[in-house]
Order: C-alpha cells, then structure tokens, then sequence
C-alpha cells in the first residue's frame, strides 16, 4: 500500500460515490481548481463498474490516506455513508485521527475542501470549509 | 472578525478579456488571498465575496473583463489589497 501525500504535506480528498464518473468528475473539478499539491482519489461505483459502492476500495484508499498527510473524505449519498462507516471501524485510534468525513454536499464540499487544502490549512479546517458549503447561497 | 472602526482598503483591478473567475483563476485568487490575516472580500457586478471563500467566489459568476474591487481590513490589508490588485490582471 502506498501512502497517499500532498506535496508540501497538504491534505488530501478522498471521494465516495455510487458512481466511477461523478467521482472522477468532481476530483478533476476540484484539481483544476486547487492546483496539483492536493491528492485526490476516489472510490467511485461497485467493483463490476456499475452503480453502487465498493467498501474495499473505501477502505485501501482511507488507509493510504491515513498512513500520508490525511484526508478530508466527502460522499454522496445512502450506502457512500455506510461503506465509510464501515471502514473507519477497520481503522487504528491513530488512522482515524487523519480521516474527516465532512457533512457536506459531494461537489461543492469537494472543491470547497480542496481550495482549502491547497492553501496548507490543516485536516478540520479543510473539512469545515466542505461543511461550510451548505450554506452558501449558490444563484 | 475586524472591527467597524478600522480602515477598508479598497483596490481595483480588472480581469483579462479571456479569463472568467472561475475553476483555476478563482482557485488561484483564494488561495493568495488565504495567504493574508486581513478579511478580504471581492466585489463584482455589485456583489461581494469572501476571497477566502472559492464557493463564495464562484457565485459571483464574474466573467472576463469584468472590473473587480478588492476591499481589505485589518493588519495587512493594503499588502492584501494591493498584491491581489495586482495578480488579478495576470490570472490565465
């Protein structure tokens, strides 16, 4: 397993979503905005590619996140929650401490928490920022 | 949050005809404006966002050429003010 790291010890994101492309869609929203240093991975639809969640996946990538510089991790709905759940039970008092599941919507909170990160701010700050998304007025 | 009594330093700066505050442009802005102790708020079309803020700045929905205001207080306000001034016209 390689650990997952920001350049310059940013915080990373890690997406959860039913679906490989809203995944992979809002991680290369969020990079365009937030520039390279800020990893980003996702664990996006079941494991035969269709809609669903992969709870071994969400695990793999907590654990590289856990072992790098963190990260922030932002799902969309139902069982995106429950896999999440189910794998921060998997992890070690000292893992969990470098994962923050924010309450916060996948898209906005995303590039919210990596704008953020990008500016070097620690794991809760970044994840307060995702959080913060909720009520900012969009139109 | 700064005080009503201190000073607002106020900038004005345009963006490139080509370039809108949006995605990476707006990224970069929030990202320099984090750099500064200073509330900093961007100003376009009469609507006002916290620079710190990229969900706030993307709202504004400001497109290329638009004339921006930077306001600024607190310690290092006019340095905000002024090194956003100047990076706005140079964002790609």
């Amino acid at each position: 397993m390689t650990a997952m790291a920001g350049d310059n010890g940013c915080v990373g994101l890690v997406l959860v979503s039913h679906s490989a492309e809203i995944a992979k869609g809002v991680a290369d929203l969020a990079g365009q905005v937030a520039g390279p240093a800020v990893a980003i991975v996702t664990a996006g639809g079941a494991q035969d590619g269709s809609l669903g969640t992969d709870g071994g996946r969400v695990l793999e990538l907590l654990r590289a996140a856990a072992a790098g510089t963190g990260a922030v991790v932002l799902v969309d709905l139902g069982s995106s929650v429950l896999s999440v759940r189910a794998a921060l039970t998997e992890l070690s008092a000292a893992e969990s401490e470098r994962i923050r599941v924010a309450d916060a919507p996948l898209v906005e909170g995303a590039v919210a928490a990596a704008v953020a990160a990008s500016t070097g701010c620690s794991l809760e700050e970044a994840a307060r920022a995702a959080e913060e998304a909720r009520n900012v007025a969009k139109l | 949050m700064s005080q009503s009594s201190e000073l607002l330093v106020e900038r004005q700066a345009q963006l490139p005809a080509t370039v809108a505050l949006h995605a990476r442009p707006a990224g970069m802005l929030v990202r320099a404006a984090a750099a500064f102790n200073a509330d900093v708020f961007v100003c376009a079309n009469g609507r006002r966002a916290n620079a710190k803020s990229i969900l706030d700045v993307l709202a504004l929905g400001a497109e290329g050429g638009t004339e921006l205001v930077i306001a600024a207080s607190g310690d290092d306000a006019v340095e905000a003010a002024e090194q956003l001034a100047l990076l706005i016209p140079s964002l790609v």
